[in-house]
């Protein structure tokens, strides 16, 4: 049961509640972390530019995100690879 | 006897507190249980006239602290249960007149008497939380599915967890919930709240135009049979005293077939 309505729930649209959920999250996630905006922004840029003196990057399909797990924030990053540098 | 000290907190205001401590100091005593209500809101005193005692009101909190009166002076016996009293908050003094010190003795003193001392804690995070927190073991927090209340809930949670060594347990209560905004998918459910805060549930109140009736006759819900909301809060007490007692299941209310086949892909269980 659970299983279906979760397989289902990738379909769910856009609803009020759903858009309060994810506002609330993000919001919490800065919250918790007293992180200012803008400065993950900032991480990214400074990092990907390290990883670009090494790798040529797919900038198109790169991700960098807070997910929260449980009351704890990561960092995920992905940074698809084209080839090396050197 | 040492009895169970429990803050009533929220950090935002007019989420229900007071309502709350009220009809969990009914629910509570209703079970045979001694129960002590405190008042920490110190200049915006109301708990008195939840209870429909405000006319009663000899001496209060800032009275014993400052030892003009003996602790068992200031509490007021409720009308209808004589093992529930109310230890009313200073109308005329602020905040600053208790120290963080002076509530761990007062709550220490208390629950040498009473089975359960709840505190009702001020709106806020600042000096009349702290001294509302200082002598507690536990806490409830109250928040609605609102937004805004969500926030606050959450920042109470990371000041009890800061306070791990004195606040062994914190759960939520999810208060003047809407059930029927949630199926329309317009509010946050309670599984919404939960996974946002991480928190363990114990209880959830549905909103009730009966709290401002009772509210306006000085009698809390809970001491009475026939409403939602006071059964909710009864729920509750009976929780707290260790009760395994399931969640109200709202979603089951007012269903049509079309609306169990929405509600199998959009799961809203409270």
């Amino acid at each position: 049961m659970q299983v279906l309505s979760n397989l289902f729930a990738r379909f769910r649209p856009t609803t009020v509640r759903t858009t309060a959920k994810d506002r609330m999250r993000s919001m919490l996630t800065y919250d918790r972390l007293e992180l200012p905006a803008g400065r993950l922004e900032c991480l990214e840029e400074e990092l990907m530019a390290v990883v670009s003196r090494y790798f040529e990057l797919d900038k198109s399909t790169t991700q960098f995100d807070l997910q929260q797990l449980d009351r704890r924030a990561q960092l995920i990053a992905n940074f698809p690879l084209l080839r090396s540098k050197c | 006897m040492t009895g169970r000290v429990i803050v009533i907190t929220s950090g935002k205001g007019g989420v229900g507190k007071t309502t709350a401590s009220a009809n969990l100091g009914v629910a509570l005593a209703s079970t045979g249980a001694s129960v002590a209500l405190v008042d920490m809101d110190i200049g915006l005193r109301n708990l008195d006239i939840l209870m429909g005692l405000e006319n009663r009101v000899v001496y209060n909190l800032v009275d014993v602290i400052e030892e003009r009166c003996k602790l068992r002076q200031a509490l007021v016996k409720d009308k209808r249960l004589p093992n529930l009293s109310l230890l009313p908050a200073a109308q005329t003094r602020d905040k600053s007149a208790v120290s963080a010190d002076q509530m761990k003795e007062l709550c220490k003193e208390l629950s040498s008497i009473f089975e359960f001392v709840l505190v009702d804690s001020p709106a806020g995070i600042e000096q009349g939380f702290q001294n509302a927190v200082a002598g507690a073991h536990e806490a409830i927090v109250i928040c609605t599915p609102e937004m805004s209340s969500v926030r606050d809930a959450d920042r109470i949670i990371g000041l009890l967890e800061a306070r791990k060594d004195e606040i062994e347990q914190y759960r939520l209560v999810v208060n003047r919930y809407r059930p029927n905004m949630v199926q329309a998918n317009d509010m946050m459910s309670v599984e919404d709240v939960l996974e946002i805060l991480s928190v363990e549930l114990l209880g959830v109140v549905p909103e009730d135009e009966e709290i401002i009736v009772s509210t306006n006759k000085g009698e809390p819900v809970s001491g009475t049979d026939n409403c939602k909301s006071g059964l909710a809060y009864r729920n509750i007490a009976r929780r707290l005293r260790g009760e395994d007692v399931p969640i109200m299941d709202f979603s089951a209310q007012n269903q049509t077939w079309i609306n169990r086949i929405v509600n199998f892909f959009n799961p809203v269980r409270v």
